[in-house]
């Protein structure tokens, strides 16, 4: 049974202080196909109200060259080929989730962000929504939530632009187009951002979402991260610190490398740790936990066994290590996806709450 | 002139001293299956490196593309005298999946070890790779799938080759949620867990020799 004796924002912030706590907080996230096979499984609630969420988000600052452009290219039975609001032209599922395929962007050289790209982001105005911010605020405080801005961070919008392989291949080629493009876009989220807060919305915290890593570590690697993301990656968490605000950071990935890096540029709270990807709280803990909280872990690959005594192991073991630092929140080590079946989930709730509470 | 210094340009990535030095090895009369060789011991160069963390995905793409640039140049010289790739693996992401960054790195790492490489592209039904097989008679198939939900597309697939009685071929399988253990649950022959090293299992599968490095 949870122990509730505060608000998930009282919650929220004492895990990142490491002060003492009820319980750990928690949120999950959720394919959507997930989300219907739970439908036939006889859930009947938001899943956020089973697992319970401590957070909330007020904004999503993605800042678009097209904002609204969504512009079919081609289909057949099962895809679509579409250009979206980045430029760029992916293939999506018709009737499924899954990551699309991508087949073109918009910066293909450095001429097209010099003379197209980045004028168009630098004519245009907010991204994020005041009103929705405004509602969101106020949700979050009446339902007690950890509330944070949220947008993308540099590397996640320079794939967006070029694609993997030309923002790699730029990192060596011309370094000097790469800080042009990092610099600019995140002056463009962090401009959202206070667009935000001058017009009122005060939020608990900041929440940055990038994907810098694979399964074998940094796509870039440590020193060209070191070089040309990491000053951006610190201006972000600094423009939070000044203004009291703590810094959360999301991406999946192997990222042991850098952790280092991530606390030297300020970064409070790492999440979803992807437990395929080497990343683990039973030795991140140990090491980092005094400087870095973090959320995330529980193995969903886990999860989609079964196998209740293996879940129990996974779910237990996570927890009890990241409560010893008194820095740990409950997350999924990335999405709950579909394999999971809604009566394995809700074994899975059932151990946060036995697990989760502090005595 | 040093075939060394090509050798060097594809490990440096430099595209430009790769299709120059290229030329001018081809003008000095050099061999092509000597040229080719000196091209191919970069890319193992790259690959050792990246397998002990020394260069990563960016150094990857720009040796790769020094090597393609080389091979533009090359090519009609090796196919003028009759030296074509001793091995050729088909690739694919599997039925269900449209990821393809990894597969198109492992891509790239076998064209760098001199395979002929047929890529099938994504979402490919298991049908599709059996009809490839049937078509190309691979040494290897590369299999890949990024998500946990597509895993099961995996062996369905190599179900599919084992009933057609492609036996011939070599079945590697990679993606970020693929394990060795999952490799041998599903019978394929290998499992690489990243582009370089997928160079090293599919010469070993094959019993092809290492490059050595051309003074």
């Amino acid at each position: 049974m949870r122990k509730v004796r505060m608000t998930g924002r009282e919650r929220v912030s004492r895990m990142i202080e490491r002060k003492d706590q009820d319980c750990i907080p928690r949120m999950e996230s959720f394919w959507n196909d997930t989300l219907k096979r739970w439908r036939t499984e006889g859930m009947v609630d938001d899943p956020n109200t089973i697992v319970g969420n401590d957070f909330q988000g007020l904004c999503w600052s993605e800042p678009f060259p097209y904002p609204g452009q969504d512009i079919v290219i081609k289909e057949d039975a099962d895809t679509v080929t579409k250009r979206d609001a980045w430029g760029q032209v992916n293939r999506y599922w018709k009737f499924r989730e899954g990551t699309p395929e991508h087949v073109a962007f918009p910066c293909e050289t450095k001429q097209d962000w010099e003379d197209v790209v980045k004028p168009l982001l630098l004519a245009k105005g907010p991204s994020v929504d005041l009103a929705g911010a405004q509602w969101a605020l106020k949700l979050g405080r009446r339902q007690g939530r950890w509330c944070h801005l949220t947008g993308l961070e540099t590397f996640e919008m320079t794939r967006h632009l070029l694609g993997d392989e030309n923002t790699m291949i730029a990192m060596i080629d011309d370094p000097e187009y790469l800080i042009d493009v990092s610099r600019t876009m995140t002056d463009l989220v962090l401009a959202d951002f206070e667009y935000l807060v001058d017009n009122g919305i005060v939020p608990d915290g900041v929440w940055i979402y990038g994907d810098m890593a694979y399964r074998s570590g940094l796509l870039c690697g440590p020193p060209l991260y070191r070089k040309l993301v990491w000053p951006d990656h610190q201006r972000m968490a600094q423009w939070a610190h000044d203004r009291g605000w703590p810094f959360v950071y999301h991406t999946d990935g192997d990222v042991n490398g850098v952790i280092e890096d991530y606390i030297k540029a300020g970064f409070d709270v790492l999440q979803p740790l992807e437990a395929k990807a080497n990343m683990d709280v039973r030795n991140l803990c140990p090491d980092y936990g005094d400087r870095l909280a973090f959320i995330g872990n529980c193995d969903v690959m886990v999860y989609a066994t079964n196998d209740l005594d293996a879940i129990e192991k996974e779910v237990r073991s996570k927890i009890e290590a990241g409560k010893a630092t008194k820095g740990y929140g409950y997350h999924s080590d990335h999405s709950v996806p579909p394999s999971v079946s809604f009566e394995t989930y809700c074994y899975v709730v059932d151990l946060v709450d036995r697990y989760g509470n502090y005595d | 002139m040093e075939l060394s210094q090509l050798t060097d340009a594809i490990k440096t990535g430099n595209r430009k001293a790769a299709g120059l030095l290229t030329q001018e090895a081809i003008e000095a009369k050099c061999e092509p299956r000597t040229i080719l060789d000196s091209l191919i011991a970069g890319m193992d160069d790259i690959g050792a490196r990246f397998q002990r963390n020394e260069v990563f995905v960016p150094e990857m793409l720009i040796a790769a593309r020094a090597m393609k640039e080389s091979m533009f140049i090359l090519e009609p010289l090796l196919t003028a005298a009759g030296i074509r790739p001793e091995y050729t693996a088909l690739i694919g992401t599997v039925q269900g999946d449209l990821h393809d960054i990894g597969k198109n790195l492992v891509a790239m790492m076998w064209k760098g070890a001199n395979f002929n490489v047929v890529d099938l592209g994504t979402n490919v039904p298991p049908q599709k790779f059996v009809e490839a097989a049937k078509e190309h008679n691979p040494d290897i198939i590369g299999l890949s799938a990024l998500l946990t939900t597509t895993m099961p597309s995996m062996k369905s697939t190599i179900d599919e080759l084992k009933s057609a009685g492609l036996s011939k071929a070599k079945i590697v399988i990679g993606g970020a949620p693929i394990t060795q253990e999952f490799a041998t649950q599903i019978g394929a022959d290998a499992f690489a867990p990243d582009a370089a090293s997928a160079v090293e299992v599919v010469r070993k599968l094959v019993g092809a020799k290492v490059s050595q490095p051309v003074a």
